[in-house]
């Protein structure tokens, strides 16, 4: 009973959010201007639609930049935060996010040789970049088939840096080295429907996986000994590792290296639903919308007429966040 | 119902059993007992899947090791050696996920160990000794012929520690039972058959009542007596080297 309030909530603050990121912006606009775009948008995607002219001011801000910005800022956050729910699964670990695995990393690189030699091909780079860094953190921590997670842990990490002193060393030397560095903090001004629909599609897969194998999730916190209660943990976890990789590296690749929602949002959940997955998942799914939307809409406003890179705002807003998280660890009451 | 074990066991190039073989039926509780490092959890870690040992593991001729682990999940069940729990999942989910694979029913699991109103509470807030109930309690959810126990005492007051052999000593007439035990006095005194591991090798086995003082003295180098009194048969050991003296 209490865990529908809870989802009623949330999925009410999504809704008011989503309409918030719409609403609010560098242009004003009345609540009248927004629905009646919206209504018009909706109208005009439907079979039989024959009324141009009736277009109602605004309709390309609410329409064409707004609405798939903000939508796919609350995709971006979703993602990331089903993913964190499953990377902290994996790894054991509540301090584990989705980017351990090497993905922003990778991401990085790809996007700093990018900005500097293939300025049309940024995304495409920072993806396939990735991937091949999944690909190195996974192939090195591999044991006879088997994947220790202390080991791919330590992998990603180590890793990581070496990326990020890779990246670093494009930014100094390059002559764009202001577009990565702004890319690395990631932003979804650039964010189009087409976007939109490929992150959909992705989300459709990655999320029904982890919403349908939720038992499975909860058995890879006993690690090793899972198997003896049925699950094929040594296949399981190349499975997440694959979905976790599918739902962080293209919304990274669109929009760049977004911290702290994937980590922040299923701890939140947790302290919401308790750690059991089949209601973990879906509630950490929905908080990482709702403040990716939150975010953003603070990333594109308060700064007015300028917008700040996002990953600043959900830095600012997950580093003290982390920080009470590892105070509390502490006092070992973290994983409650 | 018989179960045959016959494995050895490699970590890297350092041998951690060797061929060791025994077999177990229902009604005895078999205790596994040797000095630290003797291979006893590595053994239960065989047995059950967790490693892949060389050799064989068979229920009723069934080679158990090459099953998969849904099928295995259902004919044998592990308790971990204890260690505080650290996922704040309620006492009827923590048990409810011996049966995601194996259909058996978490309130009877419950109510064998007397935990069947305590469903809803966390499992952070249990002592040690209600914990490792609770960990039972998940194993027999599977509803598995074979228990595997490893130190199901350890960490727990003497009362606790009873409570759970005594429990087990019941468990015994229906699922094959086997448990690491530190405690020799306890493994005497519940136990119908032991085991003596020593570096990896199956040094002796035998009735309870066919154990000596002078077999476990070569095994862990102290010195043995065992003593009657009208609560049973008890175990008191002596250091036979020379004590370490900090002073």
């Amino acid at each position: 009973m209490r865990c529908r309030t809870i989802f009623t909530v949330l999925l009410l603050l999504s809704a008011i959010f989503l309409f918030a990121g719409v609403y609010i912006g560098s242009v004003s606009l009345s609540p009248s201007d927004v629905t009646s775009s919206l209504v018009y948008g909706i109208e005009r995607s439907l079979p039989g639609f024959s009324n141009p002219s009736a277009k109602p001011r605004f309709f390309v801000i609410v329409w064409e930049l707004r609405l798939p910005r903000v939508l796919m800022a609350y995709l971006v956050g979703i993602s990331l935060a089903s993913a964190g729910v499953a990377s902290q699964a994996l790894f054991k670990n509540p301090m584990a996010d989705p980017y351990l695995l090497g993905i922003s990393g990778g991401a990085g690189v790809g996007a700093a040789v990018g900005f500097e030699y293939f300025p049309s091909h940024v995304s495409l780079l920072a993806f396939a970049f990735s991937l091949l860094a999944v690909y190195t953190v996974y192939s090195v921590s591999k044991v006879n088939g088997r994947i220790p997670v202390d080991t791919l842990l330590l992998s990603g990490v180590a890793f990581g840096f070496m990326a990020g002193a890779v990246t670093s060393y494009f930014v100094s030397i390059g002559k764009n080295s202001h577009l990565t560095y702004m890319w690395l903090m990631g932003s979804f001004s650039a964010s189009g429907w087409g976007d939109v629909a490929e992150l959909s599609l992705v989300l459709a897969l990655g999320l029904s996986f982890f919403l349908w194998k939720w038992r499975e999730l909860n058995l890879l916190l006993f690690g090793e000994e899972s198997v003896t209660l049925g699950l094929n943990v040594q296949r399981f976890r190349k499975e997440v590792i694959f979905f976790v990789t599918l739902l962080t590296s293209v919304p990274v690749a669109s929009t760049g290296i977004i911290g702290f929602v994937g980590l922040i949002s299923p701890h939140i959940a947790r302290l919401l639903v308790g750690p059991n997955h089949r209601r973990l998942t879906p509630a950490a799914a929905l908080i990482g919308g709702i403040l990716m939307v939150a975010a953003d809409l603070v990333a594109r406003t308060v700064a007015r007429p300028t917008e700040i890179p996002v990953g600043i705002v959900t830095a600012m807003m997950g580093g003290p966040f982390f920080l009470y998280l590892l105070r509390k660890h502490k006092r070992g009451e973290l994983k409650r | 119902m018989r179960l045959s074990v016959n494995v050895s066991f490699s970590y890297g190039s350092r041998r951690v059993l060797r061929d060791v073989a025994f077999s177990a039926e229902r009604g005895e509780l078999i205790a596994v007992i040797g000095p630290n490092g003797a291979g006893k959890s590595t053994l239960l870690k065989c047995i059950s899947g967790i490693l892949k040992p060389e050799g064989r593991v068979e229920l009723d001729s069934l080679d158990v090791l090459s099953l998969p682990p849904r099928e295995r999940a259902r004919l044998i069940a592990y308790v971990p050696q204890s260690s505080y729990p650290e996922f704040n999942f309620t006492v009827r989910e923590f048990v409810e996920m011996g049966t995601y694979f194996t259909g058996g029913s978490v309130d009877e699991a419950l109510a064998k160990v007397g935990m069947l109103e305590r469903g809803g509470e966390s499992i952070m807030k249990l002592s040690g000794g209600e914990y490792q109930l609770v960990m039972i309690a998940r194993a027999l959810a599977q509803n598995p012929r074979v228990m595997l126990l490893d130190e199901p005492t350890s960490h727990l007051d003497i009362n606790h520690a009873l409570l759970v052999m005594e429990l087990l000593s019941f468990l015994k007439e229906e699922k094959i039972l086997i448990a690491v035990l530190h405690d020799l006095d306890l493994a005497i005194r519940y136990a119908d058959r032991v085991i003596i591991l020593s570096s990896g090798r199956k040094v002796w086995e035998g009735s309870v009542g066919e154990l000596t003082p002078k077999i476990l003295e070569g095994v862990y180098g102290s010195r043995f007596e065992f003593v009657e009194g009208k609560l049973g048969r008890g175990l008191i050991a002596a250091l036979d080297s020379k004590p370490l003296n900090p002073l």
